[in-house]
């Protein structure tokens, strides 16, 4: 029996999303706990309409280019951890997206989400059946567990809110992927996302207004972000893990120089994007 | 072995003694419940005997312990007795919830053959909110705020009196927290929910909910009787689905409301047809959701949910039990 969100999703998907993505889809390994839906709330429909919406932003507006997406993991649990920028995690969509199509056999990421997102109307909900997972250490140490690739943004809110003059500088670098890596023996590859940091100027940030747990409403200048354009640059993977046992995950000095590394790694691919780069728009 | 059954004449009692008389190493079985009788139990017999025994007096406790039990050389406990209607509320019902529970575990503690202690807790007992997993495992927060209805505050606080005496008592203790038990008369909230025609959901939300079938859960309690295992562990369904999907395949009408308005039309649908659910009670669920975690109890207690809700039965039921002001007066009147 469907309800009516799923058939609206199953309609998107088919009047939208061309047949070899839907073949390709259909690929996709996806937990399910018995009605078509994981723990979390993942459903295959949903991804598919996400796929289908989400496409046209990929591939027309921002023109997203992936550069060495063949060191994600085939398979097996492993982290995905990337700088974050843009007002709205556009980078995220664009990220999730990016696995998806770049990954063989097709893997679908599980993006990571801030703790006040469960909270947003509509949006929670979304977010849920296209595979988002609300921060916390269960909820990722699970996903880890069962061979899952987490997509995380260390930076979290300072990221995706830092002003436009800080673009490509990494903010606060919170060092919880570095410890799941270290507990649950799963590589990270760092990635660096090029463009988004230039996707969207922030007017003003209106810190009183904490719209159902957001930290503050951002206004931008311009409505639609810039047509910019995204370069994801993946690096080799970082085996974090390797010569610690599971149990160093609880020494806050490993795990912060671990997490150091996974920033390092990310900051010399965020260099080398931008190195190669001809404009924000090419 | 020889088992006591509180609770005997609730539906997961009657179904755990079902369960017990099935196996073919159950010697005898005490079922004891505040009713005289219930047509769920299985016939007295050499192998089954019923006590009617109100524990919300300690002395009554004290006199099942001391009699029935001890005659029977019983040695596990299944306590499943607690007050299943969310109107409830009150010393007595403390009394029954927690009070009962605290006394039934000392006395056993010192009983000549009981050790072992297996005790049916709720999923609901756990604190939902957006800053704590929505996947839930034993060290879950559970729900201690002042102001929750004692529905909720009873089955916190009957757990942690379990759980304090972990460790420091003689017998094998064993929690396991429930995830919402499906089924009429199970004292499910969400079974009343879906009583009505039209169900009413917060705009914007469509949590996901884990629901656990009677067999599965008389399972679990079987299983925590026989493996050498002890503490808590959170025993999930098969069901794991948003709600959305929980009204529909129960053949009602799912009517997304913006949420403020929600409390105070379920305030009425309650004044009007004195129904159970309380939308007070659930609202952070029916925002956020939350699905047990089973890992523990499938490593370690060997738990694994095998059964689903059987979902034409249950919208057969749900539409019998439909709930109306006649059949209020008429339950009223009974």
């Amino acid at each position: 029996m469907e309800t009516r969100g799923e058939a609206t999703a199953r309609r998107i998907a088919e009047l939208l999303l061309p047949r070899r993505d839907r073949e390709r889809l259909a690929r996709v390994s996806l937990p399910d706990g018995g009605h078509g839906y994981d723990a979390f709330g993942l459903h295959r429909a949903w991804v598919a309409a996400s796929l289908a919406i989400g496409r046209l932003m990929y591939d027309r507006y921002f023109r997203v280019e992936s550069i060495g997406a063949e060191h994600i993991p085939p398979t097996g649990a492993a982290i995905l951890a990337a700088n974050h920028a843009g007002m709205l995690p556009l980078d995220a969509v664009m990220l999730h997206l990016n696995v998806l199509r770049h990954t063989e056999p097709p893997r679908l990421g599980r993006p990571v989400a801030d703790w006040f997102v469960p909270l947003l109307p509509f949006v929670s909900t979304i977010y849920a059946r296209t595979g988002v997972v609300s921060g916390s250490r269960r909820n990722v140490g699970r996903l880890l567990e069962s061979g899952a690739l987490v997509e995380l943004f260390p930076e979290g809110v300072a990221g995706i809110g830092k002003p436009f003059r800080e673009r490509y500088h990494l903010q606060q670098w919170t060092v919880g992927h570095a410890e799941l890596a270290i507990r649950h023996r799963a590589p990270v590859v760092p990635v660096a996302i090029v463009g988004a940091e230039e996707q969207w100027i922030e007017l003003l940030r209106l810190r009183r207004v904490h719209l159902f747990g957001a930290p503050y409403l951002p206004v931008p200048l311009l409505l639609p972000p810039l047509p910019v354009r995204y370069h994801i640059l993946y690096g080799e993977p970082l085996v974090l893990h390797e010569g610690r046992a599971a149990a160093d995950a609880d020494d806050a000095a490993i795990v912060e120089e671990a997490a150091a590394r996974v920033r390092r790694a990310v900051e010399a691919l965020l260099a080398r994007g931008l190195r190669a780069r001809r404009g924000i728009f090419r | 072995m020889n088992v006591l059954v509180t609770g005997a004449t609730t539906p997961l009692g009657a179904a755990t003694v079902r369960g017990l008389l099935a196996l073919p190493d159950t010697g005898h079985v005490v079922g004891a419940g505040a009713d005289p009788w219930s047509p769920l139990l299985p016939p007295r017999g050499a192998r089954f005997s019923y006590v009617e025994s109100d524990l919300t007096h300690r002395r009554a406790v004290r006199s099942l312990l001391g009699g029935p039990v001890r005659a029977a050389h019983v040695e596990a406990i299944v306590h499943t007795a607690l007050h299943r209607s969310a109107r409830a509320s009150g010393r007595r019902v403390h009394r029954l919830n927690v009070d009962a529970t605290r006394a039934l575990l000392e006395l056993a503690a010192d009983h000549p053959t009981a050790r072992i202690f297996v005790y049916r807790s709720f999923a609901e007992a756990y604190h939902v909110a957006e800053d704590v997993p929505c996947l839930v495992g034993e060290d879950h927060p559970l729900e201690l705020a002042p102001d929750e209805p004692q529905w909720v505050r009873d089955r916190a606080e009957a757990d942690l009196t379990v759980c304090s005496h972990l460790g420091s008592s003689p017998l094998r203790i064993v929690v396991l927290r429930c995830a919402e038990l499906f089924a009429p008369h199970a004292g499910s909230q969400l079974y009343d929910y879906l009583r009505s025609r039209v169900c009413l959901r917060p705009v914007g939300y469509d949590p996901m909910l884990n629901l656990l079938s009677m067999e599965d859960a008389v399972r679990a309690h079987l299983l925590a009787l026989a493996r050498p295992v002890e503490g808590v562990f959170n025993i999930a369904g098969w069901d794991t689905l948003p709600l959305s999907r929980l009204v529909a395949l129960t053949g009602r009408v799912c009517l997304p409301v913006p949420g403020p308005l929600l409390r105070p039309l379920y305030r009425l649908r309650r004044a009007f047809v004195g129904a159970q659910f309380r939308y007070r009670m659930n609202a952070p669920r029916f925002h956020l959701g939350g699905v047990l975690d089973g890992t523990r109890a499938r490593d370690e207690l060997g738990y694994e949910p095998r059964v689903g809700i059987v979902w034409d039965d249950a919208r057969r039921a749900l539409d019998r039990e439909r709930p109306s002001v006649r059949g209020r007066r008429a339950a009223r009147a009974a």
